[in-house]
């Protein structure tokens, strides 16, 4: 093959910005679903900008097994959109292989035309846990499920939290708010599940409804419960809400969040130095060791040249490293997206927690649920959140929060 | 016991805001009779105004309103001569088709121009508070509380002793009559629906020091302000201020002592039961006012 030209990379240009537009016969077409307009845009964007650095940088070195990669890029705005998406991807686009998609509900239902069609669909960033729980044979999945974000949760305050407070894990009292919708309802369901496999007690669970301006009644409950500690499933506007209120109304019981609202940026701005000790577990973020997510420093270099800025979150970062793992496996195949020969390839995946960018490792399940992409505790210090758990990954201890 | 009051407290600072938006819904709806479906529109528009001029210029919240409040008076104008006056003496299906698509296109072009961000002024006093005897109070709370509390009193004022207010009110009581007795109803309703807004956007000038801003923020707004006008009845001022700081109590308890998930469905009852029971609200005129009932 010829060194590729200016004008080369100006037709794949090109080609990106099209939808569906014809390709060379010697590139590989994969879909990339993602909401990239409407109330999930930001993120749902930001995710995608993961999987198209990956994209980029797979080319850069010569593409994946000799073939360039590209996207055919479509917008899955909202569940119909996606669904009928995912239709046009595989029907019309002639794509084998589709890679996305930020958001749970828009996964569940992409998912499922997928397989129905026997195409391969590679989930980087959802979390829901019933993504992979169907018995779907060609549904992937690199990123940490909600079961996983919980069992992070549990095994941190039986293993750090509970010692700190001089108590068994079984004596540790845990309370949960959440907001009541399917997101918040689903991750409180699943840490009920994990804080039994550690011996936990859940002591009181207070839903609520995320757009409410007042949540003063959760922080009476929770004063009554009196827990050691409050594990806290929100949004963006109720995170800030209930830890405002909850420094307003002295509560004096460290809250624990479950990403969402309380790994963001205006999380920390709203609360200026009431944010200080407060404990979250998400993706993996920017502040974490170095030795152990090897190939991060450089995502970031390369987020900042193609994009030119900083990452908004760490969306695009689990998205960049599951793109490159569906990328080894598709070197393994020589491109191929045909089902039997992906699955035997995706299936003899080994890699090692510590060995990728996020420091998870890639070891698929039967259900192809990634069974070693961990989430990390982190801790709003100074100002920025710092991961703090497990020690491998680490840049400093954790503290008791106030 | 300490723990009754506080909640109880909690309760009437939150029913304050309450009360105010629900005060410029009950100008609205009880001065022009038309279902506005885009009230907490016009809240989300103040907010986010508010937000603004506090990140452009650094302007605090409280200031602002010197702007918000007399742009939103126009908005409100606006709305009633372009919008609303067109379709007047249609059918009520028809108003709320009609004010159910500005609420739509208004919450879309927010989404269009601020995206879905959820926005938080910084102020310094967002998280200050006061400790009477134990009992917990949020300083930008109680100045809402207190704000509205004195705007309503004004408004009562007004409409009490001017003769615009006694217009006003005569429109609300029966306006074919009104009309006939030379008051011009059609500008009325210009001036109910400007001074209806202004009120709501007060409302929200009050929120954005301890409430974050989004284009879906009026909603649920909307729909205690029409469960306060109902349960306080139309055009019955006082009967709103009531109603505002009942739903806020009932919120605050029923949250605290039953489930917080379950307060939105403890005030929806109690507005089916005072539908069913006294259509006209509690402190309504009487026969006429009960516009939202089962006629």
């Amino acid at each position: 093959m010829k060194k590729p030209s200016w004008t080369l990379w100006l037709v794949t240009t090109l080609l990106m910005l099209t939808i569906a537009g014809p390709a060379a016969a010697k590139d590989l077409q994969i879909g990339a679903l993602y909401p990239r307009s409407g109330s999930l845009a930001l993120l749902g964007e930001e995710s995608w900008r993961g999987a198209e650095i990956a994209r980029l940088e797979a080319n850069k070195k010569g593409g994946v097994g000799g073939d360039q990669v590209v996207f055919v890029n479509a917008d899955g705005h909202d569940v119909a959109a996606a669904r009928a998406e995912a239709e046009r991807l595989i029907e019309q686009s002639k794509v084998g292989l589709i890679l996305g998609s930020y958001a749970s509900s828009r996964s569940m239902a992409a998912t499922e035309v997928a397989a129905r069609k026997n195409a391969v669909y590679f989930e980087l960033g959802a979390i829901a846990n019933s993504i992979t729980e169907r018995g779907y044979q060609t549904v992937y999945r690199t990123c940490a499920t909600a079961f996983n974000f919980s069992k992070s949760q549990s095994k941190f305050i039986a293993e750090w939290l509970a010692p700190q407070l001089n108590k068994k894990p079984s004596e540790v009292k845990v309370s949960i708010a959440h907001e009541d919708s399917d997101y918040g309802t689903s991750v409180a369901d699943s840490f009920k599940n994990a804080a039994k496999e550690f011996g936990i007690q859940v002591v009181s669970v207070e839903p609520y409804a995320a757009n409410t301006s007042d949540l003063s009644p959760v922080i009476f409950r929770l004063k009554k419960a009196a827990p050691d500690i409050v594990i806290a499933v929100s949004y963006a506007q109720d995170a800030i809400l209930l830890s405002r209120q909850a420094a307003e109304l002295k509560l004096g019981i460290p809250l624990f969040g479950t990403g969402g609202g309380h790994s963001l940026k205006s999380f920390q701005e709203a609360l200026g130095d009431k944010v200080e000790g407060v404990l979250n577990v998400d993706f993996t973020q920017y502040e974490v060791s170095s030795a152990f997510t090897p190939g991060l420093k450089e995502f970031v270099a390369l987020y900042r040249e193609t994009f030119k800025e900083d990452p908004k979150s760490g969306h695009s970062l689990a998205n960049y490293m599951g793109t490159k793992a569906l990328f080894d496996i598709l070197a393994k195949t020589k491109g191929s997206v045909e089902a039997d020969a992906f699955r035997k390839a995706a299936l003899a995946m080994d890699v090692p927690e510590g060995a990728t960018s996020t420091g998870w490792g890639v070891k698929f399940g039967e259900n192809g649920q990634n069974q070693r992409a961990n989430p990390f505790i982190m801790q709003w210090r100074n100002g920025k959140l710092m991961t703090v758990w497990p020690k491998a990954a680490a840049l400093m201890d954790p503290v008791l929060p106030k | 016991m300490e723990l009754i009051i506080q909640v109880l407290v909690s309760g009437l600072l939150i029913g304050g805001v309450y009360a105010l938006i629900s005060v410029g819904l009950n100008l609205i709806f009880g001065v022009v009779r038309i279902i506005n479906f885009a009230h907490g529109e016009v809240l989300m528009l103040a907010m986010y105004a508010a937000f603004w001029l506090n990140k452009l210029f650094g302007m605090d919240p409280y200031v602002s309103a010197l702007l918000v409040l007399p742009a939103l008076f126009l908005f409100g104008v606006l709305l009633q001569r372009v919008i609303v006056q067109p379709i007047q003496e249609a059918s009520a299906n028809m108003q709320i088709f009609a004010t159910v698509a500005l609420s739509l296109i208004l919450q879309n072009l927010a989404l269009i121009f601020w995206k879905g961000d959820f926005r938080t002024v910084q102020t310094s006093y967002a998280m200050s508070t006061l400790e009477v005897m134990n009992i917990i109070i949020s300083v930008p709370r109680l100045i809402a509380f207190l704000v509205a509390l004195a705007s309503i009193l004004l408004l009562y004022g007004f409409l009490k002793h001017t003769f615009l207010g006694k217009a006003l009110r005569a429109i609300v009581e029966d306006n074919t009559v009104a009309r006939l007795m030379g008051i011009k109803v059609d500008r009325l309703y210009l001036l109910a629906f400007g001074l209806g807004a202004a009120f709501t956007a007060l409302g929200g000038i009050l929120l954005i020091p301890f409430s974050s801003v989004y284009p879906m923020v009026g909603g649920p707004f909307t729909l205690i302000a029409f469960i306060v006008v109902v349960l306080g009845g139309l055009g019955s001022m006082s009967g709103t201020f009531l109603g505002g700081l009942f739903i806020g109590v009932v919120e605050s308890f029923g949250g605290t002592y039953v489930s917080p998930a379950l307060k939105e469905a403890i005030y929806f009852g109690i507005f089916i039961l005072v539908l069913l029971v006294r259509p006209q609200g509690l402190f309504g005129k009487g026969k006429g006012t009960e516009e939202i009932g089962l006629k």
